[in-house]
């Protein structure tokens, strides 16, 4: 089975074809990803500043970690969720569309970012914790701001293409 | 009579010239997207501390006056982005029940805003004082349900 095929399948199921004949079902869905990826953007945007040495200078970098990473990981969450579902609704549709595959590539490569921070930058935090972050932290800070803002952006040119 | 003021307002060179660079709308709405994260993230985690939900390391008159200048300052650009879809769109917006409603709204935040941030400027403890849970809990949830409302007034737009 192709990948089409089994995205032909996804979206033929019972759900999926209800979110895509109903009046009401997208919209409300979109609304639930929109209120959630505000949370998850503006939530890392915080640590992004604060990595970039513009924001939030005076606090432990580890204690602004502790508290704004519950608001992204749950906003996350619903943002994943909802936007399975959209993407089931219309999969084959989605597949294809460019704008789509952007907002997917940057938010792996998002992904791996945040995970060479923690495991690169952070494990030598004890150093910089109270001060001025290192050029490595600056770097994942200013890259992962300029990811979150592509993806933004290609997500809702999504919806000017589909 | 609106309506009228929308077909003039569509005609003018500026909405014109808006309406043929296709990339513009789009454009415009990821500003102001990203300018919505600006603000309702501030608002929300102002929110569940006024709820006494969360137990951050700072304390609410802290909290607010490092917020309020990025939340007054991305209202700002909210404000620019929305007229430029306005003038591009006015028959979308100005005509939709939706756009009415979220306009209302955002009056509404606006206010709830400068009570709490002007409360404060007297007194930093005006609204952790144990007098006043009541007040601060109401504040807490009319900004977190306004916020909401407004967001997805905001996204129905499209849709009624």
């Amino acid at each position: 089975m192709s990948i089409v095929e089994a995205l032909q399948r996804l979206q033929d199921l019972p759900f999926p074809t209800e979110i895509r004949e109903s009046a009401w079902l997208f919209p409300t869905i979109e609304t639930v990803h929109v209120l959630a990826l505000v949370l998850v953007v503006g939530s890392i945007a915080f640590l992004d500043l604060r990595l970039l040495g513009w924001t939030s200078r005076p606090r432990r970098i580890t204690d602004l970690i502790a508290e704004t990473l519950p608001w992204t990981w749950s906003a996350f969450a619903v943002a994943a969720t909802s936007g399975a579902l959209m993407f089931s609704s219309k999969a084959v549709t989605y597949y294809s569309n460019i704008p789509f595959r952007l907002k997917m590539l940057c938010l792996m490569l998002a992904g791996f970012n945040m995970i060479w921070f923690h495991h690169v930058s952070l494990r030598r935090v004890g150093g910089w914790d109270h001060g001025a972050p290192p050029a490595s932290a600056r770097i994942a800070g200013g890259l992962s701001m300029l990811l979150w803002i592509t993806i933004v952006g290609a997500g809702r040119w999504i919806g000017f293409t589909t | 009579m609106i309506a009228a003021f929308c077909d003039w307002l569509a005609a003018t060179p500026v909405s014109q010239t808006f309406q043929d660079w296709a990339w513009f709308v789009p454009l415009v709405q990821t500003v102001h997207i990203l300018s919505v994260a600006v603000v309702a993230t501030p608002v929300a985690m102002l929110a569940f501390r006024l709820l006494g939900l969360t137990r951050l390391g700072l304390t609410l008159a802290v909290m607010v006056s490092q917020f309020m200048p990025w939340i007054w300052s991305a209202l700002a650009v909210l404000l620019v982005s929305g007229m430029l879809l306005t003038v591009t769109e006015p028959a979308r917006e100005l005509l939709n029940f939706a756009f009415r409603a979220k306009m209302i709204l955002v009056v509404v935040l606006a206010v709830i805003l400068t009570i709490l941030q002007s409360r404060l400027r007297r007194d930093p403890d005006y609204w952790t004082r144990p007098a006043r849970r009541g007040a601060a809990r109401s504040i807490g949830v009319a900004s977190l349900l306004v916020e909401i409302l407004i967001v997805t007034a905001g996204r129905w737009i499209a849709y009624v």
